[in-house]
């Protein structure tokens, strides 16, 4: 068969049986690939007038072939089942139940709660059954340092230290089981300091103050 | 087996029951020395705090939350007397606290519950209120984040009587345990849209309740004091 590069656009549109490009276009085919071009189009149909149709029973025995080659093993049963075809038939009303279930489903699905602003004590999202992220904040502007301290953490100075914001805003996430607990703010290593974000601020027994959040399942909002 | 032999197994084991516990208890205080010299506490308080905890163990009082106590204090700088002093009071009051435990179905409770109750107490809530609360729970495990709702509602202001009352009726109307967890929060949002916490008593109330915390009036005002006619105490495991 002739390269089709050896042609140019012209000739090759003709050879496609594509309508011929306007005369003076300079995209005709010039008469001598046009030529060529003919000879190779004899060619093809006496090649084509000499071919006989497939009969019936090699058809039939080259798709006995292909459906041999294709079958699954017959140890495969699980795989068998999978591969194949099957006919389900589903009432309307289970395809509703199954609708309502998926539902369910992304409506039930944790999901993080709206962030919470400045001075908030805020509880991000639950990571697991039993644990909640709560992301503690403190403005102390002129503080060099600020830490969370509480029962969540053997009441460790040094344990949660929280990190410097814009506008003094100091900030630590942690992850707490759900429940109740008690902590204060370490500032500067040495001042300790109640949340006045916290649900509530008891006494410590020592002649101070404790804060207390209860965290619960559901995420919980702000204190 | 004959029966003098029977009689004398039983009390064999009758004898030995307490010593087992007693020795649990010993293990008790022993963890309590070595987590105090872990955390840096010298040895004349880890001494003194684990006479403390031996103490209480002896009536029942679990050994644990004295060591936390005792950590939490040393973690802020509280000089060693004032610890000492306020772990007997905190041992006294877990010992009123699983008294009052005990008075509301609990014979056997965790030391997380006593802990609770007596932490609650130290909160306000009064004995007769800690035994409702227990009495009202439908577990043994929902006992404690309930004395710890209606100690931070009592915090935030609302008399103890009316913040038992509305965990009460919580738990009474099966209400799910993240409902009861949020009441604080929810409480606490009243009191930032500028709520008195009277008025948040009334909202959080059960006569409010039959739509969740905060909603509407379509029942009968049901005010009954937390006592020991409410609720039907339900058995705990």
């Amino acid at each position: 068969m002739t390269d089709g590069r050896a042609f140019g656009p012209g000739t090759q549109r003709y050879l496609d049986g594509e309508p011929s490009p306007a005369l003076g276009s300079g995209a005709e085919p010039s008469p001598g690939e046009r030529a060529a071009a003919d000879r190779l189009i004899a060619l093809a149909r006496a090649y084509a007038e000499g071919l006989e149709p497939v009969s019936a029973a090699m058809d039939e025995a080259v798709m006995a072939a292909v459906r041999r080659r294709g079958a699954v093993p017959a140890d495969r049963g699980a795989w068998r089942w999978f591969v194949r075809a099957h006919r389900v038939s589903v009432r309307p009303v289970w395809m509703a139940a199954l609708a309502a279930a998926a539902a369910l489903v992304v409506w039930l699905a944790p999901r993080r709660p709206a962030t919470g602003t400045r001075a908030e004590l805020v509880v991000a999202a639950a990571s697991a059954a039993d644990t909640v992220f709560v992301r503690f904040e403190l403005v102390a502007p002129a503080a060099r340092s600020v830490a969370v301290a509480g029962s969540f953490n053997g009441w460790r100075p040094d344990a949660l230290p929280m990190v410097r914001g814009a506008a003094g805003i100091w900030s630590v996430t942690v992850p707490l089981p759900i429940g109740e607990h008690r902590y204060e703010f370490v500032v500067d290593q040495t001042r300790w300091v109640t949340d006045p974000t916290a649900h509530a601020q008891v006494d410590d027994g020592f002649g101070g103050r404790n804060s207390v959040i209860i965290v619960g399942p559901k995420g919980l909002v702000r204190s | 087996m004959n029966g003098r032999r029977m009689r004398a197994l039983v009390l064999a084991v009758l004898a030995a029951v307490p010593a087992a516990l007693a020795a649990q208890e010993g293990a008790g205080a022993g963890n309590v020395a070595v987590r105090l010299s872990a955390r840096g506490l010298p040895g004349d308080l880890v001494q003194r705090v684990q006479r403390i905890a031996t103490d209480a163990a002896a009536h029942g009082v679990p050994a644990e939350p004295i060591a936390d106590k005792a950590i939490e204090g040393w973690a802020k700088h509280v000089p060693a007397a004032r610890i000492v002093a306020a772990l007997r009071a905190f041992a006294d009051r877990m010992t009123e606290a699983g008294a009052a435990v005990r008075s509301g179905g609990l014979a056997r409770a965790p030391g997380s519950v006593i802990a609770a109750a007596a932490e609650a107490m130290g909160g306000g809530l009064k004995p007769d209120e800690v035994s409702s609360v227990v009495r009202a729970a439908p577990t043994a495990e929902e006992v404690a984040p309930g004395l710890s709702v209606a100690a931070s509602l009592t915090a935030q202001g609302l008399a103890s009587r009316q913040a038992v009352t509305i965990v009460v009726d919580a738990m009474v109307h099966k209400r799910p345990m993240s409902q009861l967890l949020d009441l604080p929060s929810v409480a606490r949002s009243m009191h930032d849209q500028g709520m008195s916490p009277g008025e948040i008593g009334e909202k959080l109330l059960p006569h409010h309740g039959d739509h969740g915390p905060g909603g509407e009036h379509h029942g009968d005002r049901n005010d009954r004091p937390p006592g020991p006619d409410h609720p039907a105490s339900p058995v705990h495991p």
